[in-house]
């Protein structure tokens, strides 16, 4: 192990996400980033902390174009967000996955339906989305759940249907915030096996969290948000 | 065919989300196309009834002494100064009166003790096509009651008359009720269809953070639409073709529709008014996305 802390693993990987002197104000004048700059490689998986209100939600929502900053430069995978049409956005937002701190669930469809829709959105076929999504069901144990109303769940349950339909077409980058908040320490134990795996698997992921236990000891590199300045 | 087969199962799962105003928007398609229709049947029928009433329009001249047919010729030709003739033919006291015992049947005996001489010589006059309208009737009817000998001229002008402004009326009438069609489907469709897509806000929104494209948005509701103008269209035609059925059956032995041939709207119409009703309807859909998509 190699790595140290807040500096890229291996200078040959190009980065994947770049950020460069970011600021964003939410109208009129708050200061959610300040000139903040970071890069997470290609297969890297980072930890993204700090205390609630440092920005964390912020920073994610500027990467898959949520939110658009107020000044400084964002690109992923070499697209500079500020020049995309609006039909790359779309294509660029089907090779990112995000948990959403609010889920962003829809209460109404079933889990296996709110799971496959990624899939769906990038027409997957049917046999493909049927054996992904019942693998990630299994693999966060939720497969009995499956035919449920997402709505009718569990807070943990639904940060579990949440996860899996970030991981559900094997994003490019996977952007998780506060995936652990809701969960107890065997499922937090699943939902990091999951992340481990696709990460071997080559996608990039960013962890926003202030749950230390999953970063602790680990020998990922982390980026401490504090007030909207990166420390 | 993938992509195909995907748009087809998200517009069951947004119809099925709302069906409710989705059978509303239906029912008023099928009911302005069965509207519309229903009386273009009938201005169809009565414009074919009038063609008809025309070729077997005649004028009849009554005239104060016989004809002989030198004088029979010159008076062809002073008729066929106004216009085109298709035929003349001249009919004589004993002619009519033969004419007059056939229709009277069982009671002709009534004429028994009559001279046929009571009865006029008279011209009939079957006018060519160019002058078979009613103004130019008239003025022909004018024309023949100025000719030496004549005594009066008939021709069911009342009737006439009263027959073309009932086609004018119908055709007010299909205008309107075209019209009509032309804006409820529009309105109600787009209306309809903002209204769903306004209801799934939360899911297009989440669908649009998953990296929908348009046309992943945009084609079911596409679809919506032309299934709208089909079903409408196609089930209005169909209850239209029950209710033709259904009036023929009982009202075949009223006299009045005894005289022609009722038909039903001939298979180009239909499917005229089937586009239309797609082509709408469609187009409503794509209105109620435009704005939806704007934002
Ligand atoms: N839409 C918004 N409009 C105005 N201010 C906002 C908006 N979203 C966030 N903020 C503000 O920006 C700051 C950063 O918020 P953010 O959600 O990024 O924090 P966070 O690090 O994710 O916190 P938490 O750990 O509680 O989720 C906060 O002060 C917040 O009040
Ligand atoms: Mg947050």
């Amino acid at each position: 192990m190699l790595e140290t802390l807040n500096q890229p693993p291996a200078a040959a990987s190009p980065a994947l996400v770049e950020v460069v002197k970011v600021t964003k104000i939410y109208p009129p004048d708050v200061v959610a980033l300040k000139n903040v700059s970071l890069s997470a490689a290609k297969g890297e998986l980072v930890f993204l902390t700090g205390p609630s209100g440092a920005g964390k939600t912020t920073l994610l929502k500027l990467l898959c174009r949520q939110e658009i900053p107020t000044k400084g430069l964002i690109e992923i995978d070499g697209n500079d967000l500020n020049n995309l049409s609006d039909n790359d956005i779309q294509k660029l937002r089907q090779r990112i996955g995000v948990a959403y701190q609010d889920f962003k669930l829809l209460p109404r469809l079933s889990v296996f339906q709110n799971i496959a829709m990624p899939m769906e959105v990038q027409f997957k076929s049917p046999g493909e989305i049927r054996s992904r999504v019942t693998e990630l069901l299994e693999k966060l144990g939720i497969r009995e759940k499956q035919h449920k109303p997402a709505g009718k769940l569990s807070r943990g349950e639904q940060q579990r249907v949440a996860i899996a339909r970030a991981a559900a077409s094997s994003p490019l980058l996977l952007l998780a915030d506060e995936p652990t908040g809701n969960l107890d320490a065997a499922t937090t134990g699943l939902v990091m096996a999951l992340f481990q795996e696709l990460n071997d698997n080559g996608s990039t992921i960013i962890i926003a969290t202030h749950d230390e236990s999953i970063y602790q000891g680990s020998n990922h590199r982390k980026f401490e948000l504090k007030q909207g300045e990166l420390f | 065919m993938r992509f195909a087969l995907f748009i087809f199962t998200q517009t069951l799962r947004n119809i099925r989300h709302s069906w409710g105003v989705q059978l509303m928007t239906l029912l008023t398609v099928i009911l302005s196309v069965l509207i519309f229709s229903f009386f273009y049947l009938i201005y169809s029928n009565m414009l074919q009834a009038g063609e008809k009433f025309g070729e077997e329009l005649r004028l009849t001249v009554y005239l104060q002494a016989s004809l002989s047919p030198a004088q029979q010729q010159e008076f062809t030709e002073k008729v066929a100064a106004f216009g085109k003739v298709d035929r003349i033919s001249f009919i004589t006291p004993e002619q009519a009166f033969q004419r007059l015992a056939r229709q009277l049947g069982n009671d002709s005996d009534v004429l028994a003790d009559l001279n046929p001489a009571f009865l006029p010589f008279s011209a009939e006059i079957y006018p060519h096509k160019d002058i078979r309208n009613l103004t130019r009737i008239k003025e022909f009817a004018e024309y023949l009651k100025n000719l030496p000998g004549a005594q009066k001229v008939q021709y069911g002008q009342a009737w006439v008359e009263r027959f073309g402004h009932f086609v004018k009326l119908l055709r007010f009438i299909v205008i309107i009720s075209g019209t009509l069609l032309i804006l409820t489907t529009m309105f109600m469709v787009s209306n309809t269809l903002r209204l769903t897509l306004f209801a799934r806000q939360d899911e297009l929104k989440v669908l649009r953070y998953l990296g929908a494209t348009n046309s992943y948005i945009k084609g079911p509701v596409l679809i919506e639409g032309f299934a709208l103008g089909l079903f409408g269209a196609g089930l209005g035609l169909a209850a239209l073709f029950f209710l033709f059925q259904w009036i023929r059956n009982h009202f075949s032995s009223a006299g009045f529709l005894q005289l022609f041939e009722l038909r039903f709207l001939p298979m180009t119409n239909s499917a005229i008014i089937l586009l239309g009703s797609i082509m709408l309807c469609t187009l409503g859909s794509l209105l109620s996305i435009r704005r939806l998509l704007k934002k």
